[in-house]
């Protein structure tokens, strides 16, 4: 006995020493007297609460220490191997190949992308060495080869070189972008716009900058991909109300409404989030009802006008020109430079509270280098353009009438498109009973479709494969007589509705009316000869 | 406030359309001729002084050490860049050769810790500016009731972000805004020219005084020192731009493919080395539109725990699961997936249809690379594909500028995907996948860019294609008597799918076929030369700043060879006040600080990012100016042998060529 005391007196006055080196460590930090007195005094009350608090300050270390990603080697579905089962496994693991070679199929979808050999505009050459009408590419306003345009981006591109060569943060915001973000702003009556690098990454940039888990975003059924990703990495709970109908957006809101109430839970940030008009079909959405609905219910508005930006209105300012509605009633305003501007990049125009919150918290803002300063001056070129000769807007709109005069009223065509709209999809329509596939959206009566699914209550049937395979052969006989148009292209099975396939014409302001006609007329003879084979 | 105002004057339609009109007629008067932006009239106003990019400005002395070469050029020398773009730097002893050495395993340099009370006040910082940013907001909230209006809720509208929400980058972020989003002007070159501003108010607001600075820039990722608005790029920019305007209207595949794209992705595989390349016109959207194409539900992403917001927000989209191992720690990786292989699927034990191991080739606040040959023995063994983003790597790394699989002499066929971005080393815009041609076909078709998003416009592709054939040399048709200053005429068959040389040749030149034939191409880019002497500058450069300051004493991360060199600031405070000292010197230097979030907690830091355009002169220049500010900071905290300032200086090339530092 004595000689395990003895044994063990090294270790007992190791212990004491260190206990006495650790007091007065401890009562040296700041504000430790206090830790100390609390501890006392709860240990004096009851003894087991120290236990309790011991307990749980250990609990609250581990759950803090414990990083989310490691294994949950203590889960009950963990199985325990040994070294040589985990090499046998190891061995045994065979993965799927990364990518799927390319069915027979695919490859033809793949070859029959045309390639244009020099400039795009309103007449391009192809790689076949034909020179084509130009019914496909985005040039609205016919801003592509603007010699004005070219001389400021040279003049550009001497002083500023080419790349910005860093995000915006790190000395990457140039005075032209600033100076376009202020153009922008100005154009459409806003505070303030900010500028992304790619149009596609702005949307699914900007509804994450603002929507986080728990808000609550209601959407239009038939939103572009670049909405849907958006949506899908904000992880905010999303309603569904039918495609460009406002009584049913009217009834989702009033259902969240009720479902707010009876739940009592705290106010969350509510957004309507909606086209201009829509990149599937063209139709347009009622911007007045809109705003009037999202004041109504205290909604804010995130309106992608990808395609209605520099297309519609008097001067291209889009749907708040058009409908005489001021920019600044639309929470978020979100283009495309590319596509509106014939540039690159996107913008999002607000209020500057809205503008400045996403210079922090716009994921493909931060992380992206900025806009190369030559096409950043193109852009602010183009609004110039735009501002100064309204006349080249109506010369576009004189154009989508002369097409549409030609299309509207054939017996295989069916166009979802609103009749201003300068991008136009020709769907198929089928004789007869097929045609009660499509009723207008909001006529059907009975009972509204779900919220909570995308899916819309009697979802249209199409025979995607089918259709596209003919529009395929409408748009090669199209340009073997001359028109380059193009089916529009969708990733099947990744939209979370399927669009109907079609075949989408961009107008250009460059064209003549002339040159308009013929070549919807050759769309039309397209169209005829394919599915007239067929009945 | 002014959003309220503003509003409330323009809630009727008609008060909006004449405001809309009036903007209007003001820009109009503005410019003079109708057809000029208020853009270029402050732009050309910049050079309007005089030719050259050369900008007058008061203290002309002090901006002498900037504009002209220390030693003015002999006259056996000629230079043809502008120097306050690309440095004139003469010397052939100041260059050197990026190469893994065979033989030996990677190592990145050890990470020091700082001693303790650094960590102590560092954490004590933090405390103090949370605790006086909550009284601020609690006094505020109470006394100016305005200034937080848009951070409650109000008028049954939830704040956008909520004052908790917003308090780290109100209180915290915005104490040291200036140093931040700093706006320039001009090419973001060796130098740069900052706008200067300044704020009446402790950074709520930012008030350009219209005056200008011109500082040294290290940090734009301008690696191979491609930022340029005069030579051999620029000039086939201009051409490109004259004959294909800026636009290429519209997506991949719904008619915006040019014969340009073509000709850049075959030059892009010819490049890395693999069979076939896509583009797309953004680096950010390269990762985030391509990854969900290649996982899905079912398939693993093992990922390195600091990669890229992009990829991540790729792999988030693709919905596959995600497990992320230490920072560049082939243990935990190796570990990682003996556990993933093992154990399968979570709850079903299924086994995972594939695992993508995904990392980059150099990290961008690290200033590490990843450890590849390593990486390669694992792939071997455990199976896994491999991604690897070479955004700050490619052209930067490497003999032949390559990237990392060049650095350490590793074949990229032997890789599955190399992805990389034009934005760094080029100069230019957007990003690039690579591999083999099943796979890229596939992902031409199914990633989201090739349907939804713009194609890359004429001017940037132009770029990539000159400033990559700069670093491959070109090699002219044989027949050919050589004329290269010529553009080079060929029938317009070959013009696009240049066809595949015998034996494509890695890491070899680019035939002239591979070319625009209305790209100019001038001797020195034809041979390489050009090309050579920026990767080489660039690799000198680069191993001597890393040394240099360890030799001085600072911490930093990273490997001698990382153009990208983090030194550690610790403190919060430290990090405004490097800023401001660095770019209020006599010769002012502009810098990148980065704290809390992007890195963790405790260390804070300063980015370099050097560049194939900066002098040996110019890093002295940046390690003086350590030197001195360092003492102000007590930065010098590492352990090892020390030289001093002078020393460094005069022994930079016996510096970067020892094999190791003591
Ligand atoms: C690793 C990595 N990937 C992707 C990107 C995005 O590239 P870009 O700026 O061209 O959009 C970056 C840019 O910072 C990066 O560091």
């Amino acid at each position: 006995m004595s000689g395990t005391a003895s044994t063990l007196e090294p270790l007992f006055s190791f212990v004491t020493s260190s206990y006495a080196a650790l007091e007065t460590n401890f009562f040296k930090i700041p504000g430790s007297a206090v830790v100390a007195r609390y501890v006392k005094s709860s240990h004096q009350n009851d003894p087991g609460r120290t236990l309790l608090e011991v307990i749980l300050i250990i609990f609250a270390v581990r759950t803090l220490l414990q990083s989310r990603t490691r294994a949950d080697h203590s889960g009950k579905h963990f199985i325990q191997f040994n070294e040589q089962e985990i090499d046998d496994l190891v061995d045994e693991w065979s993965p799927e190949p990364l990518a799927q070679p390319l069915s027979a199929q695919e490859k033809a979808d793949l070859a029959s992308v045309p390639v244009i050999v020099g400039p795009t505009g309103p007449k391009p050459k192809l790689s076949t060495g034909k020179t084509v009408t130009n019914l496909a590419s985005y040039n609205f306003a016919g801003l592509a080869g603007n010699s004005v345009i070219k001389e400021r981006a040279i003049d550009t591109l001497r002083k500023y070189g080419l790349g910005s060569c860093g995000p915006p943060g790190f000395y990457g915001t140039q005075d032209v972008h600033i100076q376009l973000e202020k153009d922008i702003a100005d154009f459409l009556g806003t505070e303030a716009a900010i500028i992304y690098s790619q149009a596609f990454s702005t949307i699914s940039s900007v509804i994450p900058a603002f929507c986080k888990r728990g808000d609550v975003i209601v959407a239009d059924r038939g939103v572009n991909f670049a909405i849907q990703k958006g949506l899908q990495i904000s992880r905010c709970t999303v309603r569904w109300y039918d495609h460009n109908d406002m009584e049913s957006l009217e009834q989702v809101l009033e259902s969240v409404e009720k479902e707010r109430r009876k739940k009592k839970g705290p106010l969350t940030r509510r957004f309507i989030v909606t086209e201009g008009i829509f990149d599937h079909d063209g139709a347009m959405s009622d911007l007045p009802k809109l705003v009037e609905l999202k004041e109504k219910y205290k909604y804010r508005l995130i309106l992608d006008e990808s395609v209605s930006f520099g297309s519609i209105g008097r001067t291209g300012r889009g749907l708040t020109e058009l409908y005489n509605v001021p920019a600044s009633q639309v929470d978020m305003l979100v283009g495309s430079i590319a596509n509106g501007l014939s540039s690159c990049g996107g913008f999002c125009a607000g209020s500057s509270v809205v503008v400045n919150h996403q210079r922090i918290n716009g994921t493909s803002f931060v992380f992206s280098a900025a806009m190369p300063a030559m096409l950043s001056v193109a852009a602010s070129e183009g609004i110039n353009i735009l501002r100064s000769t309204p006349s080249i807007l109506s010369t576009l709109h004189d154009n989508v009438r002369a097409v549409r005069a030609v299309l509207d009223r054939v017996d295989c065509i069916a166009i979802p498109s609103h009749p201003a709209s300068a991008i136009i999809h020709l769907t198929i329509r089928w004789p007869a009973p097929a045609t009660l596939q499509a009723p207008p959206a909001g006529a059907s009566p009975g009972k509204p479709s779900n919220p909570l699914s995308v899916l819309p209550r009697d979802a249209p049937q199409f025979d995607v494969e089918l259709e596209e395979r003919l529009l395929q052969d409408v748009v090669d006989e199209a340009l073997a007589q001359g028109v380059l148009v193009t089916r529009a292209r969708r990733l099947r099975g990744q939209e979370l509705v399927e669009a109907r396939p079609s075949v989408r014409l961009a107008v250009s302001a460059a064209l003549t009316r002339k040159e308009c006609e013929k070549a919807a007329n050759v769309v039309k003879t397209a169209f005829v000869k394919v599915l007239g084979k067929r009945r | 406030m002014f959003k309220k105002k503003s509003s409330s004057a323009l809630s009727t339609a008609a008060s909006y359309l004449s405001a809309v009109s009036e903007a209007d007629a003001r820009a109009r008067a503005h410019g003079g001729t109708p057809n000029s932006t208020p853009a270029l009239s402050l732009s050309s106003s910049l050079t309007t002084s005089s030719e050259d990019t050369v900008l007058d400005e008061s203290g002309a002395e002090v901006v002498n050490a900037l504009l002209y070469p220390r030693l003015p050029p002999t006259s056996e020398q000629v230079f043809t860049t502008v120097h306050t773009e690309f440095g004139h730097c003469a010397n052939e002893d100041y260059r050197y050769t990026s190469q893994h050495r065979a033989g030996t395993s990677y190592k990145s340099n050890a990470e020091q810790d700082p001693p303790y009370y650094i960590l102590l006040t560092t954490y004590l910082s933090y405390l103090m500016v949370i605790c006086l940013g909550h009284l601020r907001d609690f006094v505020g909230k109470r006394m100016r009731p305005s200034f937080y209006k848009h951070l409650v809720a109000r008028n049954g509208y939830a704040a956008l972000n909520s004052d908790f929400d917003s308090f780290y980058t109100r209180r915290l972020k915005s104490r040291i805004d200036d140093c931040f989003s700093h706006p320039v002007t001009g090419v973001p070159g060796r130098t740069i020219v900052l706008l200067d501003r300044y704020s009446p108010d402790n950074n709520a607001t930012l008030i350009p005084t219209g005056t200008r600075t011109r500082a040294l820039n290290i940090s734009s990722y301008n690696y191979l020192g491609f930022a340029q608005g005069k030579g051999a790029c620029a000039d086939a920019v201009e051409e490109s731009v004259w004959r294909y305007g800026v636009s290429s209207g519209g997506t991949r595949l719904e008619g915006g493919t040019l014969d340009l794209h073509l000709q850049a992705e075959a030059l892009v595989a010819r490049f890395v080395g693999m069979e076939d390349a896509l583009i797309s016109s953004m680096g950010f959207a390269t990762n985030s539109t391509i990854i969900p194409a290649l996982v899905s539900k079912g398939c693993l992403v093992v990922s390195d725990e600091f990669n890229h917001a992009s990829i991540r927000y790729g792999v988030r989209l693709s919905g596959a699961s995600v497990r992320m191992f230490k920072h560049n720690d082939m243990q935990s990786l190796e570990a990682l997936l003996r556990e993933v292989i093992s154990q399968g699927q979570p709850k079903t034990h299924r086994p995972w249809k594939k695992i993508l191991l995904i990392v980059e080739g150099l990290y961008s606040m690290e200033g590490t690379l990843v450890n590849l040959p390593v990486v390669m023995e694992l792939k071997k063994k455990y199976k896994f594909s491999l991604f690897i983003d070479e955004a700050h790597s490619i052209g930067a790394l490497g003999p032949h500028g390559r990237g990392v699989a060049d650095y350490f002499g590793i074949n990229p066929r032997s890789i599955d995907i190399l992805m990389g971005t034009f934005t760094k080393s080029f100069g230019a815009a957007g990003g690039y996948i690579a591999g083999n041609k099943a796979l890229i076909d596939r992902l031409r078709l199914q990633g989201h860019s090739g349907v939804y998003a713009e194609a890359m416009t004429p001017p940037v592709l132009t770029q990539v294609l000159a400033s990559m054939a700069s670093i491959m040399g070109v090699t002219l048709p044989a027949e050919k008597t050589v004329s290269p200053a010529l553009p080079l005429l060929r029938s317009s068959a070959d013009l696009h799918m240049p066809e595949p040389e015998p034996e494509c040749a890695y890491p070899g030149t680019a035939p002239a076929a591979a070319l625009p034939s209305w790209m100019p191409l001038v001797p020195s880019l034809v041979d390489g030369s050009d090309g050579r002497v920026r990767l080489r500058r660039l690799a000198f450069n680069t191993r001597y700043l890393n040394r240099g300051l360890r030799k001085l004493g600072f911490i930093t991360y990273g490997h001698d060879d990382s153009p990208v060199v983090p030194l550690l600031l610790f403190n919060l405070g430290k990090m405004a006040v490097f800023s401001r000292m660095m770019r209020t010197r006599a010769t002012p230097i502009v810098v990148v600080v980065v704290g809390y979030p992007a890195t963790a907690l405790v260390t804070s830091r300063v980015r370099f990012c050097l560049s194939a355009a900066h002098t040996k002169e110019d890093v002295d220049t940046v390690l003086t100016a350590c030197d001195e500010i360092g003492d102000v900071l007590d930065l010098k905290k590492a352990a090892g042998e020390r030289w001093p300032l002078q020393e460094i200086i005069d022994r930079a090339v016996e510096l970067v060529n020892m094999l190791e530092v003591p």
